[in-house]
């Protein structure tokens, strides 16, 4: 009855849960064009899970894996359906997750090494996978309800039907470490055995011990979804971040009844969502307002889709980040690596893999 | 010229100790004449002597070359002196424009002639302030126009302003320059006492630097600099201590936790929705001018005042939503302001240092015998804090109202942080302070976010914010419009920021 009635409370007051805040960007996280301001990198359709094959980058993009040959991108394998997660070992394997044909182990020319792990339906929303050693490997599924193209559906049913994974790859073995996590969307072994899961639901980072127990909430209260994590060169990590929280999108988040309308009766594409990309068409739900003038998008306009990398050290504090605001092009930052003295990120939303010197 | 104030040789004496010992000094018609000093230098004994307030123990006031001796100061506002206190002489319980016209009164008033015409005088100042206001709901800078605005209607000969522009915003310092110059041109004479050295600098004719009592130089405004008066202040240089070389040498603390985080915060119509963080390690200074809102929103997060009752935004500390009542309960969470207003809200100007600072440790329940008051333990406190924060003062029996304002600030502060703070809020920590004092507290604020400590500093005062601050937030009508870091920050881009 309490419970019942400080909800209702909150919700009338517009405190706690019901209060709806989004943090600043701010600190560290202050707004610059870093990102959008880089040099022009690779046009690629959708590229996606960046990972160092031998210190030099791949990607997925669709069913196709991509490295550089030369200066220019170069696909050399291609899977049978669309690559959700994607890892490399340091012995040269790499690991692959489809959407609809589980995950799959292939050597560094992208030929089948071990074909024994694959279970469509189980991996159809795998979202990150990282090798805890050349036998091990770990796997985010994002949720068991829905695919990973359905993730805006996911968070607006308010799901937490998130799983980590452990895979042994010699035996096939696989073990749930964790359960009902909120869209683990990103995954690291760090260097004493524990885990670091980035939630994206629940807008933070985690450490998980190597048999999944909660150790720490490393960073939380994120302004946007976190996705991928990958190791900086100055020891610390980049986290992408993958989508904005808008004050917008929380409200909506607060309102089952007007979510479930919504996702009746509007197209996917024009959900009160976060996006990779949004400002495509006058049917999304309206995010410039007035903030349009003379045909120019202000960089400070609400918006759905955000370009965010985030370096944070050691300590999970963040340090820099790098930024492509509302009316840029570079959103839906999925995944960055850095290698050799420069920084790699996939722009999901705007359909490019930009480099940028640090 | 014959000056028009002039003292000779005066020495002022409170109960046998010497305030003024020998001081000479002289104020010539028309002219601007800055008196300048560390706390307790004598400056507003020597003005108070001019003012009619005290009489003078030794030597002679001779004003339009007659000796004189006020013994009250409506004698010497009948001889045309009128002084503008530090502290507001208002009546709170009447309007603007009934303090304007106190001790000139008609022997029939009519109330509306009355406002009408004290409204054509404000704006004659340009001063915004409305006639029918009450005093008492006046903020410190309102109260402070309508005392000067007093004593230009008192059509005074000479007038006194005692650190006149502590609490006006840039704008309304603009104004208050222009008032004086238009003053001096009418033929109206005029000491200005202020701890700000750049006005003294720019608006007067001669300066005058007293030290402990003593006349140390009289001399034209354009044969000193900054070094050269803060020398004569303190007998040593201080300027590279204090803003400038210092500042421009600093290396940015990295961020720590975020300790603070503010989110859409609203209370009325004074903080509207406003938004920042605060980490550990580091010192966030807030600029903004005064109504911007600062001081409401660091009231709001220590529990002095309450967020709106409904959709009042949220405060996270160490990613917990908090919503205080009562200071105690953000105390308790380590949270500590230090107030503008120390006079008011910081101490307890009758007790002791050592009740004071005592006092506060009671407060956030870390004695150590629980509800025991321990004398032994009181005193042993007041010595660990007086001797860490460098508190001069004869003993810590010594009334904190005794104290210079640089001391009592640092009684204050060391009232804050007997309650071992995570996060301490300053508000204008530097506000009446002296050069001097202000070079240990700005050591003292250093040492805390050195230490670990997440520090937040309000400042009005540019360089204060320039030289202190890691990253500044700039506060406007309500809200925090602007970040930058120090290495981007200049005070022209903070200024744009604050009333653009």
């Amino acid at each position: 009855m309490t419970i019942a009635m400080g909800g209702w409370l909150e919700r009338f007051l517009g405190r706690g849960a019901a209060s709806v805040t989004v943090p600043p960007l701010d600190g560290a996280l202050k707004p610059n064009s870093l990102l959008e301001e880089a040099q022009p990198g690779f046009t690629v359709a959708a590229p996606d899970n960046l990972a160092l094959l031998g210190g030099a980058p791949v990607w997925s993009s669709g069913a196709q894996l991509l490295k550089l040959a030369g200066d220019k991108p170069s696909p050399f394998a291609t899977l049978q359906s669309d690559v959700t997660a994607l890892a490399c070992s340091d012995a040269g394997l790499i690991a692959v997750a489809c959407e609809k044909h589980g995950i799959a182990v292939l050597d560094h020319d992208g030929k089948p090494a071990i074909t024994a792990l694959r279970d469509g339906g189980k991996y159809a929303c795998a979202t990150a996978l990282a090798f805890a050693n050349n036998d091990t490997l770990l796997v985010c599924i994002g949720s068991t309800d829905n695919p990973l193209s359905a993730w805006q559906r996911d968070l607006l049913e308010q799901h937490r039907a998130g799983q980590l994974l452990r895979i042994d790859l010699k035996s096939g073995e696989v073990r749930q470490l964790a359960n009902k996590l909120a869209f683990p969307n990103g995954v690291l072994a760090d260097k004493d055995g524990s885990i670091i899961v980035s939630e994206s639901w629940a807008t933070r980072l985690i450490r998980l011990g190597p048999d999944g127990r909660m150790r720490a909430q490393l960073i939380e209260d994120l302004p946007g979804y976190p996705a991928r994590l990958a190791r900086a060169a100055r020891g610390g990590y980049w986290l992408t971040v993958f989508a904005p929280r808008s004050p917008l999108i929380e409200f909506v988040l607060r309102e089952p009844k007007y979510r479930r309308a919504m996702m009746a009766e509007v197209a996917p594409e024009n959900w009160i969502a976060p996006a990779l990309q949004s400002g495509l068409s006058f049917h999304e739900p309206m995010q410039g307002g007035a903030l349009k003038q003379m045909g120019i998008l202000k960089p400070w306009a609400p918006t759905r889709s955000y370009g965010l990398v985030v370096e944070v050290n050691e300590n999970f504090v963040p340090v820099r980040s790098l930024h492509s605001r509302a009316g840029g092009r570079r959103h839906g930052i999925t995944s960055a690596v850095e290698s050799g003295g420069r920084l790699w990120l996939t722009s999901k939303g705007g359909d490019e893999v930009v480099t940028i010197n640090l | 010229m014959r000056p028009i104030v002039e003292m000779k040789n005066v020495t002022k004496e409170f109960h046998g100790v010497a305030a003024l010992r020998d001081v000479s000094f002289d104020l010539a018609p028309g002219e601007v004449h800055a008196l300048l000093g560390e706390n307790g230098a004598g400056k507003s004994t020597l003005t108070k002597i001019m003012a009619g307030v005290y009489e003078v123990t030794a030597g002679q006031l001779v004003i339009d070359g007659e000796p004189q001796s006020f013994k009250t100061p409506a004698e010497a506002l009948q001889k045309g002196i009128a002084m503008v206190f530090q502290e507001t002489s208002l009546v709170p319980s009447l309007t603007v424009a009934q303090n304007l016209y106190l001790g000139n009164e008609k022997f029939l008033n009519r109330l509306r002639g009355i406002y009408i015409s004290a409204q054509q005088f404000l704006q004659s100042l340009n001063f915004g302030v409305d006639p029918t206001m009450f005093v008492s709901q006046l903020g410190a800078a309102q109260k402070q126009m309508v005392e000067i605005a007093r004593a230009v209607h008192h059509k005074a000969k000479v007038i006194i302003f005692d650190e006149p522009t502590a609490t006006l915003t840039p704008e309304e310092k603009h104004h208050f320059f222009a008032l004086i110059r238009r003053l001096k041109k009418d033929g109206v004479s005029i000491i200005f006492i202020s701890h700000a050295l750049e006005e003294a600098l720019a608006i007067s004719d001669r300066i005058t630097v007293l030290r402990d009592g003593q006349h140390v130089i009289t001399d034209l405004a354009k044969n000193f600099d900054r070094d050269k008066i803060i020398n004569a202040m303190v007998g040593r240089a201080l300027s590279g201590e204090l803003y400038g070389k210092a500042a421009q040498k600093r290396i940015p603390r990295p961020y720590g936790q975020k300790i603070l985080s503010v989110q859409n915060l609203s209370m009325g119509r004074m903080v509207r929705n406003t938004s920042f963080s605060v980490y550990s390690g580091q010192i966030t200074g807030i600029f903004g001018l005064i109504g911007s809102g600062r001081t409401e929103t660091a009231k709001i997060i220590s529990g002095v005042v309450k967020r709106d009752f409904f959709h009042g935004g949220e405060v996270k500390l160490e990613g917990r939503s908090v919503r205080y009542r009562v200071p105690r309960k953000a105390v308790k969470d380590g949270i500590v302001y230090v107030t503008e207003d120390r006079k008011i809200e910081g101490f307890f100007e009758t007790k002791s240092i050592a009740e004071n600072i005592y006092l506060n440790l009671l407060s956030a329940d870390l004695n150590k015998n629980g509800v025991i008051v321990s004398y032994s333990e009181m005193i042993a406190l007041a010595k660990e804090w007086t001797g860490k924060l460098n508190v001069r003062a004869i003993n810590s029996d010594a009334r904190v109202v005794e104290l210079s304002g640089g001391n009592q600030q640092k009684v204050v502060i060391a009232r804050a942080l007997v309650q071992k703070p995570k996060l301490i809020i300053f508000d204008e920590p530097t506000r009446g302070v002296d050069v001097g004092a202000i070079a240990e507290l700005h050591q003292v604020i250093n040492s805390l976010a050195d230490a670990g400590l997440a520090v937040v500093v309000i400042s009005s005062y540019l360089p204060e914010i320039m030289n202190l601050a890691d990253r500044v937030l700039v506060s406007r009508q309500g809200r925090v419009v602007e970040e930058f870091a120090m290495e981007e920050a200049t005070e022209e881009k903070i200024m744009y920021a604050a009333v653009h």
